[in-house]
């Protein structure tokens, strides 16, 4: 080492050395303007795992950029450390369907596995760093757990040392296993599974690897297809082997064990003996996806043309087109699939001018909230004049439970640059920014492979398909901050700013990015622009009602059996998206409400599920599009604790800008607090009506106005289930201060739940009822989910 | 131009205006935290805000643009009460005292804190006049008040309290001792003449403030020598009579007339008093209810009945407070304090209003503070044991003064004046307890600048200071930190409060709505 180099490493705080020539070969790389700064930030994070206050420091030493706009950026972002991590992260998800399973419970399970205790997130040994990530989108495999890039579903606390294992165990297996095997010959058929972040969190991966190396042994002619997700996430595992003759087979929640048989069923190998197949055959009878459907008798369903024709059968798909068929990074096959149709026909055949008009004229309004007229935004944009305009496309879906703009994006990245394309043709922009929230990789990772591949050939950058337009489309990557879905914070966060919102007006229309004429968009607005355009306004207006046209997103889950994404026409009712769709409620539980709009929508009850999926329809019914979450809850929800979930998220999420927000939001979650422990007091209900109704009327933003309405609609619809709380009952069973648990007489005395408990709350007594010590026990729910007796309840 | 609608009138402003810009056009005032001139808005506040009447929306009127023909309300009940919950909202998260409690306590109000420091500086002169101007008789209650402000004083729960009552003796002896006392300043005379009868310490306190205020006093007492229960209530050896009379004669001569020997109801008469004056107060002292019945007043059973806050009786312009209104029992100090009362409200009284004592400001309180936040509070006083005078008939000496008065924490506000949250909190009668939260967060106060004190708990997050500070090119600033609720300013990467205001403190300070940013001595009130 040089006498030079030496002087240029910088010792942090807890011992790390940091040698100042990879900062500058960061800087060099990423940028040294401000705009650049999240980037950078992300990029000193992924190599040190945490963000050096030398580096920051050095960063404002040696950039234009302000040590004020360092700090305040770096301290804003949630996903921003300034502490060192473990070398694993385990995010547990704590979205709406993961906190209806039990998502606190099993946060703190791992916390108690790995001994970290107070303000600490790591355990001892820098091994797992612990922390709570608003949604992974996983949310029918709920309560999930992503460990760095593995996804686990269906974590119960009592499995939390398991799982901790398995991920151990697979990180020391080498890369080689998973290579893909080449084969050669005449084609049999496809076999496609999608790896979309859902279905990979369901067990995709490892049934892939499988198929991999099956149908190399087998040297089986068949391709390997990924593909486009089919939103089916409650049968995930999903494949489906497409045969070369067109007929296509699905099978569902598919084991790795399953993989060989199921390829032998459809294929077939030189050297195995048809004796062997035949055997295998009626064992494959029950992995086909119909056989493990329970419900399809409820329904009438009499024909049984598809393993998913419910679930299907009501959807209506237009963003989603081609769910499942084709793989999503396959340019060819999108070109194959009336792929930039829409942009060519646009470029070549059409005015701008025209273009809005088809958007007007369909009435397609926002898909991400609040539903405004997408063609009168196009319009504002292409009337202002500028020499530069931008345009934008809002990727930073962070409501919990809702994961259709991830899915898109994952599955139908083609469709929403075709998308934005258009709608920077129609604008004037040719620059333009997909912001995509950090919690969404593969989202990111796909979109900027699909941007080079369509720049290479032509449908990015330069003289797009020879019309004399030209667009470059860059990706940012968020940082872990729900508000800046809000568009003025998004802009800012672009701008490599902290994520405040501000004033409006001016709208970006006028006053945007830089300052320029800005269209924001979301993601799925995009994504219904080729449709719109190849169909004609008429098409799209003759789809839904009145006031919203075209078809909705939405990710279904909570307590219904059939869960995962779905896109359904405009004007179909909440009764029917749960009963036909979902399948009802399982378990024979009864359905109590449906809470649409995430933490800026409401709970519509059961009472009131004929409300249809209208933007003006679900407003009056207190609740709203919000950008397409559809959590279903059953009567073992409280709805107390449903708003406090949703007050907490939009507490932690405030920005902290206006006062309304800011305070208004903590008052309002303390009331709530209070009285999901019992402590709540007569006024309580009428306070936090009062603070609902300041916080709405004065806050600055979209997050602030809307974050009352989980408030609002359950006291409207269940002010009873408030005021049993003030009398210290929570009806729900819910509330871990207001309930305790019980061991009924049906006790078998097997002593699991002592041997499980965490608490040390269960004496040991084998062949004897076991009890519970109330003062020990923390409700972990342990217990009740060991039980195999279920003797265990609450009270 | 541009037509707007504010309550109904109509004005014409240029394009680009923002609400704000025409309602001070239109000389309306609106209230505002965060805007700052000259500083692109950030709109964090809201308590400038204002209703459109289309939209029916409250909404900020610092960054919202004036639209052609737009209507607002700027001074409705309705706006008054937006301005107010916003207040209410910073004021529930306001981690400060605007008085301290020693002041807040003190039956005459004297700001304590700030004859301390300056004590501390060495300004006795004007240590004296800060006394003066709520304790006519200082020398006087130096020596025998039971100095309620020393239970309340914060550093009683460090060690023990700092001696103020030992203080405010020593600032009026040493004027007293320098042979010339120095005489307040009275207003130009008024023409009026106000009658007061009894010159105990209700008495001589409601006429020293009366003839400041530019009102001729007559004072009428039944004795040969003024003083009432200052003579007849404490033993010589507590308070010597010399000092007591060397009080009133600065009374005197501020122009004060005294009549000894003068019994209302053999040689003089209410009636007659009413008459020939254009005000009385009765300053009796404590009489038996019987005695009070020839008055012709209404009575309690504690005496005269009076409104409480005005000490007004039933008839007009005849004011009574002290010892017959049942006030002052045990304390002086507390008939002190009704003289000053009655001086504020005859002088209301005198100018054609309606009487009216003494105006209190809006008073933020922390509440309990946790005994390891007395660190905080700490950081600025001498870590001294309390001091009693070596002399302990004569007093502290000026360096015994000096260092006792270094003791006080400055737990009141280095901004009593200027502060706008208290202002407006004022004006909008806005609760502090109105949306209280459930755990305050903790109490800090950083003390690492030469010139500045920083107490986030009372940063209101509007930035000015950030924005100020990157206006003018400090190397590090202050900056935002943190998110939501959590968010607050401070200097980028933990350094110090001396190294993020490097060249811009004044500004910051003169800027900064509320006390969060001070200076370390405070300002005067």
């Amino acid at each position: 080492m040089t006498e030079e180099s030496k002087n240029r490493i910088v010792k942090t705080a807890d011992g790390d050395e940091i040698n100042l020539a990879d900062i500058d070969a960061i800087l060099d790389r990423v940028g040294r303007e401000q705009r650049y700064l999240i980037r950078l930030l992300h990029a000193i994070q992924d190599k040190y795992n945490y963000l050096p206050e030398p580096v920051l420091r050095y960063i404002a030493d040696v950039t234009p950029i302000p040590a004020s706009a360092i700090a305040g950026v770096s301290t804003f972002y949630a996903q921003m450390r300034h502490k060192p991590a473990g070398r694993h992260f385990v995010k547990v998800c704590i979205g709406t369907a993961c906190h209806v399973k039990g998502a606190e419970n099993l946060y703190q399970a791992f916390r108690r596995h790995l001994k970290i205790e107070g303000d600490e997130d790591t355990d001892n040994d820098r091994i797992f760093t612990v922390e709570k990530v608003a949604c992974l989108g996983c949310c029918m495999l709920a309560p999930a757990v992503q460990i760095d890039d593995i996804t686990y579903g269906f974590v119960e606390p009592s499995k939390v040392g398991n799982v901790l294992s398995d991920f151990l165990e697979a990180q020391k297996q080498t890369k080689s296993d998973m290579e893909a095997a080449r084969i050669s010959g005449a084609l049999a058929g496809e076999v496609r599974i999608c790896l979309c972040s859902s279905c990979t969190a369901g067990g995709t991966l490892a049934v892939h690897q499988e198929l991999q190396k099956q149908i190399a042994e087998l040297k089986l002619p068949v391709v390997l297809q990924t593909v486009g997700c089919t939103g089916i996430s409650y049968q995930t595992p999903m494949v489906e082997v497409a045969m070369s003759d067109g007929r296509s087979f699905h099978y569902g929640l598919v084991q790795k064990e399953s993989v060989r048989d199921l390829l032998l069923r459809h294929f077939k190998p030189p050297h195995v003996s048809t004796r062997v197949r035949t055997a295998i055959q009626r064992k494959l009878e029950e992995l086909l996806t119909d056989s493990v459907w329970e419900p399809v008798t409820r329904y009438a369903m009499d024909v049984r043309s598809g393993p998913d024709s419910l679930y299907v059968g009501r959807q209506k798909r237009l963003v989603m087109e081609c769910a499942g068929e084709i793989n999503p990074m396959d340019i060819d096959a999108y070109i194959a699939n009336d792929g930039f149709k829409a942009l060519e026909n646009s470029l070549k055949q059409k005015s701008r001018q025209e273009i809005i008009d088809i958007i007007k004229e369909g009435g397609l309004r926002g898909r991400g909230g609040a539903g405004f007229p997408t063609g009168v935004k196009w319009q504002l944009v292409h009337d202002a004049k500028a020499d530069k305009k931008y345009i934008i496309c809002n990727g930073d879906e962070g409501d919990p439970g809702a994961f259709m703009d991830r899915m898109i994006l994952e599955s139908f990245p083609f469709r929403v640059l075709e998308g934005i394309t258009i709608a920077a043709y129609c604008a004037g922009a040719h620059a333009g920014f997909l912001y995509i929230r950090t919690e969404y990789p593969l989202a990111i990772a796909r979109i900027n492979e699909a941007i080079a591949i369509c720049e290479k050939r032509g449908y990015l950058g330069e003289n797009i398909l020879g019309s004399g337009f030209s667009l470059k489309l860059e990706v940012e990557q968020g940082a872990g901050a729900f508000v800046c879905g809000e568009e003025s914070a998004l802009m800012q966060a672009i701008e490599g700013k902290r994520g405040m919102p501000r004033f409006r007006p001016p709208f970006p229309a006028d006053s945007g990015l830089w300052g320029c004429p800005t269209l924001v968009n979301n993601v799925e607005t995009y994504g219904m622009v080729p449709w719109t355009v190849r169909h004609g306004a008429a098409a799209l207006a003759a789809l839904g009602t009145i006031d919203s046209k075209g078809s909705k997103a939405f990710a279904l889950a909570g307590k219904v059996l059939r869960g995962g994404l779905i896109e359904v026409p405009m004007g179909i009712t909440l009764r029917e998206v749960v009963d036909e769709i979902g399948g009802g409620i399982p378990n024979g539980k009864k359905l109590k409400a449906v809470q649409v709009g995430g933490p800026s929508g409401g709970c519509v009850p059961a009472s009131m599920c004929d409300t249809r999926v209208d933007y003006v329809e679900l407003l009056k019914a207190g609740a709203m599009m919000g950008s397409g979450g559809m959590v279903v809850l059953d009567e073992e929800d409280c709805m107390v604790d449903i708003a406090k979930y949703f007050l907490a998220f939009t507490q932690m999420e405030s920005c902290g800008k206006c006062t309304y927000c800011r305070i208004g939001t903590k008052r309002m979650l303390e009331i709530l607090e209070r009285l999901c422990c019992g402590k709540g007091k007569q006024g309580d209900i009428e306070e936090l009506e009062h603070l609902a109704a300041v916080t709405k009327e004065g806050s600055l933003c979209g997050l602030g106005r809307t974050a009352p309405n989980p408030i609002l609609s359950t006291i409207t619809h269940f002010r009873d289930e408030y005021e049993a709380h003030i009398a210290g009952r929570c009806p729900a069973g819910k509330c871990k201060e207001l309930i305790i648990y019980k061991v009924t007489d049906e006790c078998i005395g097997c002593s699991k739940c002592a041997q499980q408990c965490p608490a040390e709350a269960i004496g040991f007594k084998p062949y004897e009822k076991h009890e519970i010590d109330p003062e020990k026990c923390t409700r972990c729910d342990v217990c009740r989910q060991i039980c195999p007796v279920k003797a265990i309840v609450i009270e | 131009m541009l037509k707007i609608y504010i309550d109904g009138k109509k004005y014409e402003v240029a394009e680009g205006s923002t609400i704000l810009d025409a309602c001070r056009q239109a000389g309306i005032e609106i209230p505002v935290m965060c805007y700052l001139d000259g500083c692109t808005h950030f709109t964090s506040c809201m308590v400038c805000v204002v209703k459109d009447v289309k939209s029916k929306r409250l909404i900020p009127s610092c960054s919202a643009p004036v639209v052609d023909d737009m209507e607002i309300e700027a001074c409705t009940e309705e706006v008054r009460e937006g301005r107010r919950v916003a207040l209410e909202l910073l004021l529930s998260e306001h981690l400060g005292d605007c008085e301290a409690p020693c002041h807040r306590i003190c039956p005459a109000h004297m700001n304590i804190p700030q004859m301390l420091h300056q004590i501390a500086a060495g300004e006795s002169v004007k240590a004296l006049a800060t006394v003066k101007r709520n304790i006519a008789l200082p020398a006087v209650i130096g020596r025998i008040c039971p100095a309620p402000c020393e239970k309340g004083c914060r550093r009683g729960r460090q060690d023990s309290p700092v001696s103020i009552r030992m203080s405010e003796r020593y600032v009026a002896d040493l004027d007293m001792d320098a042979g010339d006392p120095r005489l307040p300043e009275c207003a130009q005379a008024s023409g009026k003449q106000v009658a007061v009868i009894g010159a105990g310490p209700t008495g001589l306190s409601a006429a020293f403030y009366l003839q400041q205020m530019g009102h001729a006093c007559t004072v009428f007492d039944d004795r040969g020598i003024p003083g009432g229960q200052l003579i007849d209530g404490v033993p010589e050896h507590l308070l010597p009579r010399d000092i007591t009379a060397a009080e009133i004669n600065i009374i005197r001569r501020t122009g004060v007339v005294f009549k000894q020997r003068q019994t209302l109801g053999k040689d003089i008469t209410l009636d007659s008093l009413a008459g020939e004056y254009d005000a009385v107060v009765l300053a009796l002292g404590f009489k038996e209810l019987d005695e009070l019945q020839p008055l012709g007043l209404d009575l309690s059973k504690n005496g005269i009945k009076v409104d409480k806050h005005s000490l007004t009786t039933n008839r007009r312009g005849v004011f009574a407070g002290g010892g017959v209104i049942g006030n002052g029992k045990t304390m002086a100090i507390r008939s002190l304090a009704d003289g000053k009362a009655i001086a504020h409200s005859v002088d209301t009284f005198l100018s054609g209003h309606n009487p009216q004592g003494e105006q209190q400001l809006f008073n933020s309180a922390i509440g309990a503070v946790k005994k390891e936040e007395l660190v905080e509070f700490m950081r600025g006083a001498a870590d001294l044991a309390r001091h009693e005078p070596a002399d302990v008939d004569g007093g502290f000496a000026k360096q015994e003064a000096v260092a006792e008065a270094e003791r006080c924490l400055h737990c009141d506000c280095r901004k009593l004046k200027s502060c706008r949250l208290r202002s407006y909190s004022d004006e909008y009668d806005a609760h502090q307890n109105r949306y209280k939260g459930q755990e305050r967060k903790p109490l800090r106060i950083i003390m690492q600048h030469p010139r500045v004190v920083y107490e986030p708990g009372k940063c209101i997050k509007c930035g000015i200071c950030v924005r100020i500070t990157g206006q003018t090119d400090e190397p590090l600033g202050m900056a935002f930190l943190k998110r939501g609720y959590d968010s607050e300013i401070g200097v980028p990467f933990n350094d110090s409060l001396e190294q993020g205001l490097t060249h811009s403190s004044e500004q910051c300070v003169k800027e900064c709505p509320t006390g969060a940013l001070a200076f370390v001595e405070g300002e005067e009130v």
